[in-house]
C-alpha cells in the first residue's frame, strides 16, 4: 500500500516537473536554444514570491503567483530582447549555450550576494498539510492541485499554439525564421514573447516547487537538470510527452527516496541516464 | 625554440625568487591554465562543450588519493594513475554520450557528473561527504613541497601547450578542426568524425584528471563538494571564452584576466567571491556578444601578432599563375 501511495505521489510531483520542463521545451522548440539559465530564473521567481509574501503577510502566497508571473514575463521579454537575440542566429550552435550558461552564473551569484545562501521556503499554511483519504491512501491536496494546474496549462498552451493567430505565427517562426519575414513577422519580436511565456511558465513551476520543498540560490542547477531531463525523456515537440517524462522522473525520485532517504535527485538522474542508454533514437536532437 | 628554453628556465628558477604565497598562486594559475586548455581542446577544436568536466578532475584526484593510500608511496610517484583513470572513464562514457549533440551532450555530461558526485558522497569507502585527507602526506618532504608542486604544474602546462601545438599542426589536428568547421564537408573528404572527437574527449579528460590530481594534492585534502563543483567547468569555460575559443593563446590571456580580476576584486576592492564571479560572468557575456571568438583573436587581427598560431595559409589559387592580360599590364 505504501508503494502505491509513493507511486501516486510521484505522479503528482511529476506534474510539477512537467511544468519545469515545458518552458525549456517551448524555447528549444521555437528557437533551438537550450536556455541554461532557466533554472536560475525559476529560483529568482521563487525569491520574488517570498519577498512579496513577506511584504503582504495577510495575502495568500499562492495569489502572489499573479504578480510574479507578470514580472517573469517582462523579465523574459527583456532577457531575450537584450541578450539572447544577439546570438540566436549565430552560425555556431554553441554560442547560445555558452551565453545562457554565463547568464546563469551571474544570476546565481547575484542571488547569493543579495538574498544570502540560507535555505528558504514558501509557506502556504494549512493548504500544504491538507490531504485526502481515498481508499486508504493519503494524498496531499496541494500536489493534487499542482497536477491539475499543470494539465490545464498544458492544454491551454496546446490550444494557443494550435488555434490562435499568435500560435500560428510562433509555429511558422519555428519552422522557417527567414520565410515568415515575407509575411511581415519579425522573428526577434516573436522570440521575445516566447521567452516571456517560457519564463512565466517557469515561474509557476518555480513558485510551486518552492511551496513543496525548500530552496537556496544554488537550486537553479538541479531545477535546470530536471527540466532538461523532462524534455528529453518526453521527446521533443510533445507537451504531453513532457508531462509523462515529468511523471516518470517524479516516480523515480520518490521511489529512490523510499529506498534511500538522502538520495536527493540521484534516482531521477539515473533513470534519465539509463533511458539514454537503451532508447537513444528518441533522444537524439533534431538539427536544423 | 629559444623562447621554450627561456620559459623552462623561468619556471625552474621561479621558486627561488617568489615567496610562498605567490608561488601557490602561480601553481594555481598554471593548473587552471592546463584545465582550460583541455576544455578548449574539446570545445574549441572538437566542438563539444562539456559542462561536466569537473567529473574528470574529481576522478583524477580521487584516483591519486586512494592509490597513494593503498600503496603507501609518495603521491608524486602515483601521479600517472590520475590521467589513466580519467581517460578510462571518458572512453567508457563516450559511448552513450556521443549519441547526443550540442546542448544535449553538454547537459548529459553535467548529469553524469552529478550522478558520480552523489555516489561519491554516499560511499564511505572514499570518505563520503566529509572527504579524505592525503594518507601519505607524512612521506612528503615539506621543505620542497611548494616548489615541487610549482615545477610539476609548470612542466605540465608547458608540455600541454607544446603537445597541443604539435597536435594542431598535424593531420589529426587538421581533421579535428575541419570537423568543427563543417562536419559534413569533413566527412566527405574522409575525416573520421567520431574517432577524432573520441580522441579529443579522452585526451581532454586525461589532462583534466592530472591537473585535478595536482590541484588537490596541493591541498592535501579532498571532499566531494569541492571536487565535483560545477564551478570547475565555469572557470574553464570563462577562461576560454574570454581569452579566445579555439586558439592556444586565448586561454593564456584568459587566465591572466581571470586571476587579475580575482586578485583585484577580492583584494584591494574587498568584494566577496560571489561578486567576483558576477563580474567575470558579465565580462564573459559581453565578450560573447561583442567579440564572439574572444579577446585574443580580436587583438591578433588588429595588431597582426602571431604567437602560437596554427593557421595555415591557403595554397595560392592556380589563377595567380596565369600571366596578366594586356589590359592589366597597361593599367598595372
Amino acid at each position: 500500500m505504501i508503494w502505491v501511495e509513493t507511486l501516486i505521489n510521484g505522479a503528482l510531483l511529476g506534474g510539477l516537473y512537467g511544468l519545469l520542463g515545458i518552458g525549456l521545451a517551448l524555447v528549444f522548440g521555437v528557437m533551438r536554444v537550450v536556455n541554461i539559465a532557466h533554472g536560475e530564473f525559476m529560483v529568482l521567481s521563487a525569491f520574488c514570491a517570498v519577498l512579496l509574501s513577506n511584504l503582504f503577510p495577510q495575502v495568500s502566497p499562492l495569489l502572489m503567483l499573479i504578480p510574479v508571473i507578470a514580472l517573469s514575463f517582462a523579465v523574459g521579454w527583456l532577457y531575450q530582447a537584450l541578450i539572447v537575440n544577439r546570438v540566436v542566429t549565430s552560425p555556431d550552435p554553441l554560442s547560445p549555450l555558452l551565453l545562457t550558461f554565463g547568464v546563469s552564473v551571474i544570476l546565481r551569484n547575484v542571488m547569493v550576494e543579495i538574498f544570502g545562501a540560507d535555505v528558504r521556503s514558501l509557506q502556504v499554511g494549512e493548504l500544504s498539510r491538507a490531504s485526502l483519504e481515498v481508499a486508504g491512501l493519503n494524498i496531499g491536496i496541494m500536489p493534487l492541485l499542482t497536477l491539475v494546474l499543470a494539465a490545464l496549462l498544458f492544454m491551454a498552451l496546446q490550444l494557443v499554439l494550435r488555434h490562435t493567430e499568435f500560435g500560428r505565427i510562433v509555429r511558422a517562426t519555428a519552422d522557417r525564421r527567414d520565410i515568415v519575414r515575407l509575411s511581415g513577422v519579425k522573428p526577434d519580436r516573436v522570440y521575445n514573447y516566447v521567452m516571456g511565456l517560457s519564463l512565466a511558465l517557469g515561474a509557476i513551476g518555480g513558485v510551486l516547487l518552492a511551496v513543496r520543498s525548500s530552496f537556496t540560490p544554488f537550486s537553479g542547477a538541479e531545477r535546470l537538470l530536471i527540466a532538461f531531463e523532462v524534455v528529453v525523456l518526453g521527446g521533443l515537440g510533445s507537451f504531453w510527452g513532457a508531462l509523462l517524462g515529468g511523471i516518470a522522473l517524479g516516480m523515480a525520485q520518490l521511489i529512490g527516496l523510499k529506498i534511500d532517504p538522502n538520495a536527493g535527485l540521484l534516482y531521477a538522474h539515473l533513470l534519465f541516464f539509463i533511458m539514454l542508454l537503451i532508447r537513444p533514437s528518441g533522444l537524439v536532437s533534431s538539427r536544423v | 625554440m629559444a623562447s621554450a628554453i627561456v620559459l623552462v628556465a623561468v619556471i625552474a628558477g621561479a621558486p627561488f625568487v617568489l615567496n610562498e604565497g605567490f608561488l601557490r598562486l602561480a601553481t594555481e594559475c598554471l593548473l587552471l591554465l592546463t584545465m582550460a586548455q583541455m576544455w578548449n581542446l574539446l570545445a574549441g577544436y572538437a566542438g563539444l562543450v562539456s559542462l561536466g568536466h569537473q567529473v574528470f578532475i574529481a576522478f583524477g584526484a580521487y584516483a591519486l588519493f586512494l592509490t597513494s593510500g593503498w600503496l603507501e608511496v609518495t603521491p608524486i610517484w602515483v601521479l600517472p594513475v590520475a590521467p589513466l583513470v580519467a581517460a578510462a572513464v571518458a572512453a567508457i562514457i563516450a559511448f552513450p554520450l556521443f549519441r547526443l549533440r550540442d546542448a544535449y551532450f553538454s547537459i548529459a555530461m553535467w548529469v553524469f557528473a552529478e550522478i558520480i558526485g552523489a555516489f561519491t558522497m554516499k560511499s564511505q569507502a572514499v570518505g563520503g561527504t566529509s572527504g579524505v585527507p592525503l594518507a601519505t602526506s607524512k612521506l612528503i618532504d615539506f621543505d620542497w613541497f611548494e616548489p615541487t608542486m610549482f615545477w610539476l604544474a609548470g612542466g605540465l602546462t608547458l608540455v600541454t601547450i607544446a603537445a597541443l601545438y604539435k597536435m594542431m599542426t598535424s593531420s589529426f589536428g587538421l581533421g579535428l578542426m575541419s570537423v568543427r568547421d563543417n562536419d559534413l564537408a569533413a566527412m566527405s573528404v574522409g575525416v573520421d568524425v567520431r574517432h577524432n572527437r573520441f580522441i579529443a574527449f579522452v585526451l581532454s579528460a586525461a589532462g583534466c584528471g592530472l591537473a585535478g590530481a595536482l590541484s588537490f594534492m596541493g591541498n592535501l585534502f579532498i571532499a566531494p563538494l569541492a571536487a565535483f563543483d560545477v564551478n570547475w567547468s565555469v572557470y574553464m569555460m570563462f577562461i576560454v571564452i574570454i581569452g579566445g575559443i579555439g586558439t592556444l593563446e586565448g586561454p593564456i590571456l584568459g587566465v591572466f584576466i581571470f586571476f587579475g580580476l580575482r586578485e583585484l576584486m577580492t583584494g584591494p576592492l574587498g568584494l566577496s567571491g560571489g561578486w567576483y564571479l558576477v563580474g567575470l560572468g558579465i565580462i564573459a557575456v559581453v565578450v560573447m556578444i561583442v567579440a564572439p571568438r574572444g579577446i585574443w583573436p580580436a587583438l591578433r587581427d588588429r595588431l597582426g601578432v602571431r604567437l602560437l598560431d596554427v593557421h595555415r595559409a591557403a595554397p595560392r589559387p592556380a589563377v595567380a599563375a596565369i600571366p596578366p592580360t594586356t589590359s592589366e599590364r597597361v593599367t598595372g
